[in-house]
């Protein structure tokens, strides 16, 4: 096997040698590819490039791409869809948001500027329910364990941990006051236990018992925004975990990538 | 249609009849059914075009008019019509041998019905597999007041250049040629590079082959007949109005939109409540209506064209359509499926006797794709070579915004859809089946041809629930009917004729029975409607149907489709010999013949047929009664003993012999065999071990000390070199060539 891997490879390398700089039929155009400095130009031109078909140098100072390719082979426009795919807006398409998105490096001012999009509504006054901090900070928590992000979750449980400690109990309702004094501690004890490891096994365990004390301190509030209660079976060794959420569609915070749809919303508290 | 080569032009002939009293329209079209050549890929291939076209043409009516349908078959062989969504008298229904006699070749056959709704729908042929060849259309029936805004009909569908009867066969022989194009073979040689050793060996633990969201490669997608066009008439901040329906053979589709989101808002010709959605996965034959905005330009910019992209679910090809003019706004393309995570998956959900297991999991709906597991957009990028563990790698960090994805919990009805309280239940269970490795479709183990007709009364509320078995999605659909999908939105759940179901996932429906006749319900996966799967809803004391004048004659036409044997055959033209066998095969029957012939008489002649029956669910049992001859000179008095001390002269010997086959956990078939000479004889056997993409391991054991173990390196389709090593034979090098 590893001769032959290796012979293989040889004789690749060899034929490569020879037949390179042989686009055979070739048409060469001069074209605009968006970019904005140096280190858009090695992006481009790799985007551009399939070994003796097509290859592209890109010219900071104009803007714009020389594209030589085997026209029996390929077109133009294939090629400008695979410059506008890596990120690179070009004469005939626009890159997608999200690949221009990934470009660190090379941040060019994009071909066509989006039109003006209706300004987002004015967030509300602060939130006089001194219990929003501690969602908050429990919803920040949350994302960071579906993200399998222990330094994040560590970082959020701390936050958490202090916005318990914030929490003024005479400004509570009667009934938020009630499981308040129930839940505190246990609440208290798993963040700071989060907050103290990097293991997001460790964490995800805490996490389960925080989840069930604070759905049954959510219930005693009216939220802003619906506040969706949701179940995986599969979780916590096949036991089964719950979390809250403030999104219907599932992403377990238990599993991170592994199983991130499994559950189900069992109560929608609004 | 440039690419079609028939230059005949008939037209379609549209003649308007005020008729008399009724003020009813009828609407005439004619189709002729034609044999064509395209060539999508660059390579001539034979198509079916009607008036000239592919996809055939779009039919429009308005709510309250008369279809005339005039069929003209041009072709050399039989065909139908059917017309997907509709509800009109069974005998225009068009399934042939069920609802009406095939159109024979050379004839004219009229389907003349009432439009009674409207709604996006689409037709098709629905005989053999003529739908993958370009039998396919839209269907477009307008309300009576269409709402004012522009409206375009979108077919999806796909072309490979091998002919379907040829896919089929591969279907049936477990080729895995369509894995090896589509990079998905998942091989031990791969598992082991990207940190799934363990996966790999648990999912063969398990009697698993390699795992898949679709089973067939296809060379190109259409949008309308083309991989690429653009309707450029389209101006900046204009909405537009999608009537797509889903043509495609077996091909899921990935919708999204490159200017924003994408407003729902009918489904399989029924309204719902306006939704908007990121991306949407249209099944098999559904159809969806969706608005969709081309965003406005800033003053004085000039216009954008954006991409409405139409993927695969298996990812290995897209299709476009760019609406208005300008520079091509792309959609982000999807990221290429990770199938070790859903190999991994599916080893979580896999029972040892072949059942999926839920772990107690309500799945329904589509609610929860655990394909997503497999998603590189929601799960983040690929995991890095050599970790098992999904722990933190420093790109967890982007797990993306939350993409909103259609499922059918989002639909909801505009209308009140609740059926009469009173009327009496009639409720079936179907649990869907299937077995990838055989290629067997069915519900409840049983295909079409093995279950009598769902008998139902016309007044009654049928309920359906259903619960896939299998490990691969199905879109069911029924003829003649529009569903209810009990989805949690009440009186107002949507109105459907197409529902997929993933596997796992239990679904509930009801319909009124409303009609008389015979109604196809089935999986619209053509290929897995040819093996079988489905069945017959069959109204009592139905009046005879006079398109069917001998139903003797009809239904066993009906069941040969999934009767039907598939042949497969594979030669290796090797240095010490020939080795190679032919099998027959269909649902339950296999007729096998191996052969290893020598080139002299030290070698030797052997051959050993075996007619068995499979049984079980899974398929893994199979008794077999055989036959075996073998020829080989061995020098004077030389015998063979076997592990038992039983002795064997090979030199001409022809024996009978009953046994037994199983299929082991990894693979392995376990043999035993009785021969009429009173010797017995256990064998181990594994084929296509997948060592690489394209490189294959056999290995064979038995007690009468023979042994072989062989490497196949795939070139082709039908062809590969192997180097093998057998007891009687030796060291052999060959060329394998397969059928």
């Amino acid at each position: 096997m590893k001769l032959t891997r290796i012979f293989l490879t040889a004789l690749l390398l060899l034929s490569g040698l020879y037949l390179h700089a042989a686009i055979s039929n070739k048409v060469t155009e001069k074209v605009r590819v968006a970019g904005s400095a140096e280190a858009c130009k090695a992006g481009i031109e790799s985007a551009a490039y399939m070994r003796n078909t097509a290859e592209a140098t890109w010219d900071a100072a104009t803007g714009t791409a020389l594209i030589s390719y085997d026209s029996r082979k390929t077109t133009l426009d294939v090629i400008l869809r695979k410059i506008a795919l890596a990120g690179y807006d070009n004469a005939r398409y626009l890159a997608p948001d999200d690949a221009y998105a990934k470009l660190t490096d090379c941040r060019y001012p994009r071909l066509v500027k989006p039109a003006p999009v209706a300004s987002p509504a004015i967030p509300n006054a602060p939130a006089v329910d001194p219990l929003t901090p501690v969602f908050d900070a429990y919803f920040a928590l949350k994302n960071a364990l579906i993200a399998a992000d222990a330094k994040a979750a560590a970082a959020q449980a701390a936050t958490l941990s202090k916005a318990v400690k914030a929490v003024n109990m005479n400004e509570l309702s009667h009934a938020s006051h009630e499981v308040w004094m129930k839940i505190s501690k246990d609440v208290a004890f798993d963040a700071e236990h989060i907050s103290e490891t990097q293991d997001v096994g460790h964490q995800r365990d805490h996490f389960a018992s925080l989840s069930d004390d604070l759905y049954t301190l959510a219930k005693t509030r009216k939220p802003t925004q619906p506040v969706y209660y949701q179940h995986c079976p599969m979780a916590n060794q096949g036991k089964g975990a719950n979390w809250l959420s403030l999104e219907s569609a599932i992403r377990n915070p238990y599993y991170g990538s592994q199983m991130l749809t499994c559950g189900k919303t069992t109560e929608t508290i609004q | 249609m440039n690419f079609v080569k028939t230059s005949i032009f008939f037209g379609i002939c549209c003649f308007f009849f005020a008729s008399d009293g009724l003020a009813q329209k009828i609407v005439r079209y004619d189709l002729h059914v034609r044999d064509t050549v395209v060539h999508f890929t660059g390579k001539n291939r034979r198509a079916i075009a009607v008036n000239g076209q592919i996809p055939m043409p779009t039919l429009t009516f308005t709510e309250g008019d008369t279809a005339e349908i005039y069929v003209h078959n041009e072709l050399r062989e039989e065909t139908s019509l059917h017309w997907h969504g509709l509800f009109l008298p069974n005998r225009y229904d068009g399934v042939p041998n069920l609802t009406q006699m095939p159109i024979k070749a050379g004839t004219t056959h009229l389907y003349r019905f009432p439009i009674i709704q409207n709604g996006t729908h689409w037709y098709h042929s629905h005989t053999g597999l003529q739908e993958q060849i370009g039998m396919y259309g839209s269907m477009v029936l307008n309300k009576k007041q269409e709402p004012e805004i522009p409206t375009v009909p979108v077919i999806l569908s796909e072309w490979t250049d091998l002919r379907p009867g040829t896919v089929h066969r591969m279907l049936h022989n477990a080729s895995d040629w369509f894995a090896i194009r589509k990079g998905a073979t998942q091989s031990y040689w791969e598992a082991i590079r990207q940190g799934y050793t363990g996966t790999k060996l648990r999912n063969e633990w398990k009697r698993m082959n390699a795992m898949d969201v679709s089973d067939i490669y296809y060379d190109r997608l259409l949008i309308n007949g083309k991989n690429e066009s653009q309707l450029s008439h389209f101006k900046p901040g204009e909405k537009v109005r999608l009537r797509i329906s889903n043509g495609g053979a077996s091909t899921y589709f990935w919708l999204k939109y490159a200017g924003g989101k994408m407003t729902v808002v009918a489904s399989d010709g029924n309204d719902v409540e306006p939704v908007e959605v990121d991306r949407l996965i249209i099944a098999v034959s559904e159809t969806y209506d969706v608005i969709v905005t081309i965003p406005p330009v800033t003053d004085g910019q000039s216009p954008v064209s954006y991409e409405f992209l139409a993927t695969s679910e298996d990812r290995t090809r897209s299709a476009s359509l760019f609406l208005g003019e300008g520079i091509r706004q792309l959609a982000s393309p999807l990221p290429r499926l990770n199938y070790f995570e859903g190999m991994k998956m599916m080893n979580g959900m896999m029972k040892m006797n072949g059942d999926l297991d839920a772990m107690g999991m309500n799945m329904s709906l589509n609610q929860m794709d655990m394909n997503a597991v497999m998603y590189p957009e929601i799960t983040g990028s690929q995991r890095s070579p050599g970790k098992e563990s999904g722990a933190h790698d420093g790109h967890a960090g982007h797990t993306p915004a939350s993409i909103t994805t259609l499922n059918y919990a989002m639909l909801k009805a505009t209308e009140n859809t609740s059926l009469p309280q009173d009327a009496p239940v009639k409720e079936f269970r179907f649990v869907l089946t299937g077995n990838m490795n055989r290629y067997v479709w069915s519900m409840d183990n049983k295909v079409v041809s093995e279950r009598d007709k769902f008998l139902i009364r016309k007044g009654e509320k049928v309920r359906l629930i259903l619960y896939n078995n299998s490990m691969m999605r199905h879109p069911m659909h029924l003829h003649g009917h529009d569903f209810r999908v009990l989805n949690g939105k009440g009186k107002h759940a949507p109105l459907k004729n197409v529902l997929d179901i993933m596997p796992m996932e239990t679904d509930t429906l009801e319909f009124a029975a409303t009609e008389s006749g015979d109604w196809f319900f089935h999986c619209h996966i053509l290929y897995h409607m040819m093996s079988g799967m489905g069945g017959v809803f069959s109204y009592e004391n139905s009046p005879p149907n006079p398109e069917i004048p001998r139903p003797k004659l009809a239904r066993r036409r009906l069941f040969a489709d999934d009767r039907q044997f598939h042949l497969m055959a594979e030669n290796d033209f090797a240095t010490n010999g020939n080795d190679g066998q032919a099998m027959v095969q269909n649902t339950r029957w296999s007729i096998g013949t191996e052969w290893r012939l020598g080139y002299n008489d030290g070698h030797g002649y052997e051959t050993e047929t075996h007619i068995g029956r499979y049984l079980g669910k899974m398929q893994w049992l199979m008794p077999f009664i055989g036959f075996d001859w073998r020829y080989r000179r061995m020098g004077m008095d030389v015998e063979e003993k076997n592990l038992f001390g039983q002795r064997n002269t090979k030199d001409n010997r022809s024996l009978l012999s009953v046994g037994v086959n199983y299929v082991l956990p990894m693979l392995f078939t376990a043999q035993a065999e009785v021969f009429t000479n009173g010797n017995v004889r256990f064998q181990l056997e594994r084929q296509d071990i997948p060592v690489s993409p394209r490189m294959r391991m056999n290995l064979m054991v038995n007690t009468d000390r023979e042994y072989m173990a062989g490497l196949r390196y795939i070139l082709s389709r039908n062809t590969g070199v192997s180097v093998h090593y057998d007891s009687d034979m030796g060291l052999g090098f060959g060329l394998m060539v397969n059928y």
